[in-house]
């Protein structure tokens, strides 16, 4: 079985559909058209690269090289969870960066070892495809959790600095705090694994079954890929909590404002 | 014996002075009221007390020790600390009781025996434990804070408007509580009279604005 390589005829009728959104925009007067051109653009021109690139690092195929690569993956993620919590990177990103790594690259590693049964764990081909999916699907995830952490903490400032007065140690004045946002960042995931293949069929999935795959092989990398985003999910989460925890209050235990993007 | 000694405190917030160059000493077993207009610095006297504000000039000495970021941890645990705003939890009562005295600092604090004295000294059916704290009257809730805050066992009391939302009965009662024994050293925000007449020392606020 093969795949059909989209012509560029088929490209341009694609941006055509583009012009839904601006003629929506345009008439509601949305003040969009510039946005949607810009990250349009944005995709294509990242997509290029990537694609001039990935056809060279797969080529390669060198360890090292693929490693890297993925280590550019993790900076970016991190750096783009702070951006959208709203956060400053300076005092947080080292160890968020830190802690992205380690479960990134142990995922990986597992990942291709135990579940594919791969003999060169960091081929390229799946070393860096999967290390996409496990990172951007944890990135949403991620943000919701520090944004609910950091909101909830200055709106319910009170009840923390309560819990502080009862003698509470700053962890278990925090704690209530942590499982909450850790719940919420989790919800959407949980979802996603609850009603996959019914109301959606993943990018995986569609990928492999446009690629020639049998539906079986199809789902059985869905499954394992699934387990491993929502399990990485959960660790990069808690983890960039913890860092937030760590890295986020004053000697007296009050949380540092200044931490927090101003608008 | 000198316990809590306030030393040329100053604190402003956004440009505006709040507290300035303001002294206060205590000596353990004091009962102090203290009274004044809203807005002039009362409560920030506490939060400074807690460790939970900054910038502020002059030091604070609790046991002839300066407060700071390393021993500010052990204050909060002799000090109770309790507000008029009880926004403090949701859930259940019991809940918001297990939680405080599930924290290392006040778990062997109290006994069965104790919960159920301070609750009848208080006037809380035991009934309200089972309820959801937020459903609760401003009054009740600000009874469980005071309830909380005499079950941790601590002897030094910052009582930040407690009884504004009792009726008189309780009131009084509340100001018995905290005011008639010897060991206890407690300052009172107030603009309550029963405080008024079992005071040590009354502190009017507003002769001290600049």
């Amino acid at each position: 079985m093969e795949s059909y390589d989209i012509s560029l005829e088929g490209m341009l009728f694609s941006f055509l559909l583009l012009l839904i959104p601006i003629i929506i925009s345009y008439y509601l007067g949305m003040k969009l058209i510039s946005s949607i051109i810009e990250s349009a653009f944005r995709m294509v021109l990242q997509l290029l690269f990537v694609g001039v690139f990935l056809t060279f690092v797969f080529d390669q195929n060198i360890a090292l090289l693929n490693i890297a690569w993925v280590l550019v993956m993790i900076f970016v993620a991190s750096h783009t969870v702070l951006k959208n919590a709203e956060l400053k990177a300076g005092k947080l990103l080292p160890m968020l960066l830190l802690f992205m790594a380690v479960t990134n690259y142990a995922m990986l590693l597992y990942f291709n070892r135990f579940i594919i049964d791969l003999n060169n764990v960091f081929d390229a081909r799946y070393f860096i495809p999967i290390g996409g999916m496990v990172l951007g699907n944890s990135l949403r995830a991620n943000i919701i959790g520090m944004e609910n952490f950091c909101s909830d903490i200055q709106r319910n400032e009170n009840r923390y600095l309560f819990r502080l007065s009862m003698g509470a140690e700053k962890t278990e004045a925090l704690v209530p705090y942590l499982r909450k946002s850790l719940g919420v960042a989790l919800k959407p995931t949980l979802a996603n694994m609850a009603t996959i293949g019914i109301v959606f069929i993943p990018g995986m999935m569609t990928g492999q079954i446009l690629a020639g795959a049998s539906p079986l092989v199809a789902i059985e990398y869905q499954i394992a890929i699934m387990i491993a985003i929502f399990v990485t999910t959960m660790v990069n989460v808690l983890l960039g909590l913890l860092v937030l925890m760590q890295r986020g209050f004053d000697g007296y235990g009050i949380f540092r404002k200044e931490l927090i993007r101003s608008s | 014996m000198e316990l809590l000694d306030i030393q040329n405190l100053s604190v402003s917030f956004d440009g505006k002075t709040i507290l300035s160059d303001f002294n206060l000493s205590v000596v353990k077993g004091d009962k102090i009221l203290i009274k004044g207009k809203s807005g002039i610095g009362k409560s920030t006297l506490f939060r400074m007390i807690m460790g939970f504000g900054k910038h502020h000039l002059g030091e604070i000495f609790l046991d002839k020790v300066k407060v700071d970021s390393d021993n500010i941890w052990d204050i909060r645990k002799k000090v109770a600390y309790v507000l008029q705003d009880t926004d403090i939890a949701e859930g259940k009562v019991s809940d918001l009781v297990d939680e405080v005295f599930s924290f290392k600092a006040n778990k062997d604090a109290y006994g069965k025996e104790q919960l159920e004295r301070i609750m009848s000294d208080l006037f809380l059916s035991p009934r309200i434990l089972n309820k959801e704290y937020m459903k609760l009257s401003g009054g009740e809730k600000q009874r469980i804070c005071l309830m909380l805050a005499l079950l941790s066992g601590k002897d030094i009391f910052l009582l930040d408007e407690v009884t504004a939302e009792l009726d008189v009965t309780l009131k009084q009662k509340v100001v018995e509580m905290f005011f008639d024994n010897p060991q206890w050293t407690v300052l009172s925000i107030s603009h309550d009279r029963e405080w008024e007449d079992k005071a040590t020392k009354v502190i009017d606020f507003s002769g001290k604005v600049n």
